[in-house]
């Protein structure tokens, strides 16, 4: 058992310092080790075992043991285990040893962990603000437990700009974003340019955080989380929906049924489909092929009409409940689910054929973003990032979940890490989705599609889940508690890993590659946080301020 | 040709270059759209799109609000100008007045436009802008220069209306100059107007449109304007430079034939636009110095008669 079998080497390593395990399957494995080793035993994980790096999460627990706790997850992809390093924190002040010198990916999550729940990670390289803004006070952390969710602290300064890191000698600034076409979301990157080449970067973004972890935590219940947690993303939010529902599933030792399982599995990839056309689409229009993106979005709108036939939405398809899902597909969808396949597949390979012989959009891409095997490893990336450049993880294979066991299907890899790499990955898996639904509609056998659950479920349990989306892992970790809510529930979404890349990625380029370099993560941010309005008679401008504007909304609904 | 007639002229051939830019720019849209699976707007958009715009206030906005103004009217000024010297399937107005040289000012002139344009506005995309724009045209104007030359070796003349008649090919048949110059033309022709692929100075994606971003309402109208009617100037430029024949025919047959040649180019750069992305500033620049150093080539052959 491949779970006790790393324990075991941790424990002959590390002997007294881990402190105790947990092991409630054989593919997860939570170890609490002793504060002070944290950052060797990580170390360990990270390159002796060769663990990939998933995220870091804080937590306050101390209305139930009186500490503050911080744990690191780390994926064996070959060996299908996840595993988590949790240690307890002794609070007045919360201090941790730092890990980010001995695994680079932890970077943001740990400046998370100090901005949001106020843990020091000691010995951090670069302990700058990441998610709060620079306005907000000192010592003021949203995710403990004695802050409530709606807790604006004492002077918090709305109009503060953020303090920038200085321009290395010779660059300009070019500032892009927060708002720049290319740009459908609101992220700011200061670019120093010498001439029209890039040198570096410095990436402000979270400004629009809506802090949806902390509403779970203290006023949603177990079974509004999936909904709130498909508005994460627009374009993935499915991944979101089906890895919450899953991690509290693992936490408690549940299972949906079987026809629930095949069910996600069609919906996940549904999604993807959606997304790998849109996101071609974008990129050749990015590269100034405004043919092909017109063409990817025509092929690509019968998958929004069968998505809405199925749910009722083109997007947001509300499909999970914990212990199931809350749709049936009918013959009927299902027929014509088949038929839509069947056609996409036939234009999808005709874009493909055009596309990857294409030599224009061959020179604007290949050498260009590069992100080597070195990279996707200190980095931590995944998805179609970690593919391009020839690591082969998939955790539609490496960590299965739903009915991903049950069917066939290739992990699709290229070699040299480049945007071209990235597109040849993302327009290959398309015809891999289509094989994996056309398995799902044929192997999925009638039954009932959620589970009753009568009891209240346990607390202080750990669970986690891993699910491939789009644009690479969406990981979840949920720690069960009281009132029929989460404790902590901490969402990883792909792009928090991918992005913190994208400067190395950068380095050295043209000015010209970095729309299509950045759009190459296929990078998903967040939306609107506020607007301005001018009266035409008076010629005064208002500016909304996100207040103002949440107040409007509510009073709409 | 008389003084008198100079005037009347001017304004046939630029009120034809005003009437017609639009809706050439219309019909790029309407094969655009119809090469990517849609329906296009109607033929006549450009026309409503001017008006809405030229409807528009007027915001004073950039670092230098009357260099940018300035910039806008100077920009359509000059394309007009343009007009009067080119054959728009007639003669050419102001013949006496100016000759080859000025035809080459007055094209570089419009790049200068764009270049004060960009530094009017004073943004770090604005400034990028024109330094791309500064390239090409460094890069792009002696490839006209030297098809221009080369028609002034074969005829022996600066004057317009003998260099503007077909002139790379020499009276008695197709010399080696002249059939390159036609290919390197060809083959540079969407720099010239500013289309995908060489549309880098602009570059919507990247720069959001450069020079141009703090344009709006009527002066975006006049910039807008003048880059339909650069399509047409250098088309009707083209066709009168390398594909003069028919031109001849008596009123009707050879002024249509004329536009319709014009049509047909205007077909050609939609179909490139359509079918290409975008090309880096630094792999453009490579493409033209290819270009120009065939052009050169060229050149050395028409000087020993060739």
């Amino acid at each position: 058992m491949i779970a006790r079998e790393k324990l075991n080497q941790l424990k002959e390593k590390f002997g007294p310092a881990i402190q105790r395990a947990d092991l409630p399957g054989e593919d997860r494995l939570f170890v609490f080790v002793e504060p002070s080793a944290l950052k060797e035993v990580c170390r360990f994980v990270f390159r002796d075992l060769d663990g990939r790096y998933i995220t870091g999460i804080g937590a306050d627990d101390r209305p139930f043991s009186g500490q503050f706790m911080v744990a690191h997850t780390f994926a064996f992809d070959r060996e299908h285990l996840l595993c988590g390093i949790l240690v307890f924190v002794p609070p007045d002040p919360p201090r941790v040893e730092s890990i980010s010198d001995a695994v680079p990916a932890a970077n943001w999550a740990e400046r998370e962990f100090r901005d949001l729940v106020g843990i020091e990670p000691v010995g951090h390289a670069h302990p700058k603000r990441l998610v709060l803004p620079d306005g907000w006070p000192e010592g003021a952390h949203p995710l403990r437990k004695d802050v409530p969710w709606n807790a604006v602290p004492e002077g918090f300064d709305d109009e503060r700009e953020f303090d920038f890191d200085e321009p290395p000698e010779g660059c300009v600034v070019v500032p892009f974003g927060p708002f720049h076409p290319t740009l459908d979301e609101p992220a700011h990157f200061r670019l120093y340019v010498e001439g029209e080449t890039v040198r570096g970067c410095e990436y402000r973004g979270f400004m629009v955080h809506r802090g949806i972890e902390k509403l779970a935590e203290s006023v949603l219940t177990y079974n509004e989380i999936p909904v709130m947690a498909e508005r994460i993303c627009g374009i993935c939010g499915c991944v979101h929906n089906v890895a919450y529902a899953q991690a509290v599933e693992s936490a408690v030792g549940l299972r949906a049924p079987p026809r629930a399982e095949f069910l996600r599995t069609l919906m996940l990839e549904l999604e993807r489909l959606h997304s790998h056309l849109l996101w071609v689409g974008l990129a050749c229009h990015i590269v100034g092929f405004d043919t092909l993106f017109m063409q990817s979005f025509r092929i690509r709108e019968p998958v929004m009409w069968i998505a809405e036939k199925i749910t009722g939405n083109r997007k947001t398809y509300g499909l999970c409940v914990v212990g199931g899902v809350h749709r049936d597909l009918t013959p009927e969808l299902g027929a014509e689910l088949r038929q839509v396949l069947d056609r996409l597949e036939a234009e999808w390979r005709a874009v493909t054929a055009a596309v990857l012989k294409d030599r224009n959009i061959q020179k604007r891409t290949c050498g260009i973003g590069v992100a080597d095997r070195k990279l996707v490893k200190e980095a931590a990336l995944i998805g179609p990032m970690a593919r391009a450049a020839g690591v082969d993880i998939d955790c539609r294979r490496d960590h299965p979940y739903a009915a991903y066991d049950r069917v066939d299907f290739e992990v699709i890899t290229a070699e040299d890490g480049d945007v071209w790499s990235r597109i040849v990955v993302r327009a290959n898996e398309v015809f891999e989705s289509i094989k994996i639904m056309r398995q799902c509609l044929e192997k999925m056998e009638d039954g009932p599609i959620q589970l009753s659950i009568q009891d209240e479920l346990p607390a202080g349990r750990l669970g986690m889940s891993s699910v491939e989306a789009p644009r690479g892992e969406a990981h979840h970790f949920v720690i069960t508690g009281e009132n029929n809510r989460p404790r902590r529930w901490r969402v990883r979404a792909p792009t928090y890993q991918n992005l913190q890349a994208v400067p190395a990625m950068i380095k050295d380029q043209q000015l010209a590659d970095m729309t299509i370099s950045l759009a190459s993560i296929d990078p998903c941010f967040s939306c609107t946080d506020r607007l301005e309005t001018v009266d035409l008679n008076s010629g005064t401008t208002k500016v909304w301020s996100a207040e103002e504007l949440s107040r409007l909304a509510r009073w709409r609904t | 040709m008389n003084i008198l007639w100079i005037i009347p002229g001017v304004a046939v051939n630029a009120g034809l270059v005003l009437l017609v830019a639009p809706l050439c720019e219309g019909v790029l849209r309407k094969v655009t759209a119809v090469v990517q699976s849609r329906r296009g707007p109607p033929l006549c958009q450009p026309y409503f799109d001017l008006l809405k715009l030229l409807a528009k206030e007027d915001l004073e906005s950039g670092e230098a609000p009357v260099v940018q103004r300035a910039a806008a009217y100077l920009s359509l000024a000059t394309v007009v100008t343009v007009a009067g010297l080119v054959p728009m399937g007639l003669g050419i107005p102001m013949n006496g007045v100016g000759d080859v040289i000025l035809l080459i000012y007055l094209l570089t002139f419009c790049g200068i436009c764009t270049l004060l344009a960009g530094l009017a506005a004073g943004s770090t995309y604005s400034i990028i802008g024109i330094s791309r724009e500064m390239m090409t045209m460094i890069a792009l104007e002696p490839l006209f220069a030297i098809a221009l030359l080369i028609g002034v070796l074969h005829t022996q003349s600066f004057r317009l209306d003998a260099v503007l008649k077909g002139s790379v090919y020499s009276a008695d048949g197709f010399p080696w100059s002249g059939v390159i110059m036609v290919g390197v033309m060809l083959l540079s022709f969407q720099a010239f107007v500013q289309r995908v692929p060489f549309d880098t100075s602009e570059a919507e994606t990247e720069l959001m449109e450069g020079p141009l971003m703090e344009y709006s309402g009527p002066k975006l109208a006049l910039f807008k304007y003048a880059q339909m009617a650069r399509l047409v100037i250098h088309s009707a430029l083209f066709v009168a430079l390398f594909v003069p024949w028919g031109s001849a025919f008596v009123f009707p047959v050879g002024w249509l034939l004329f536009w319709a040649k014009v049509g047909v180019l205007v077909l050609l750069v939609t179909l490139v636009a359509a079918t290409h992305a975008r090309y880096r500033i630094d792999q453009a620049l490579h493409y033209f110095a290819g270009l120009l150093l065939v052009a050169l080539a060229a050149l050395v052959l028409a000087a020993y008669g060739y």
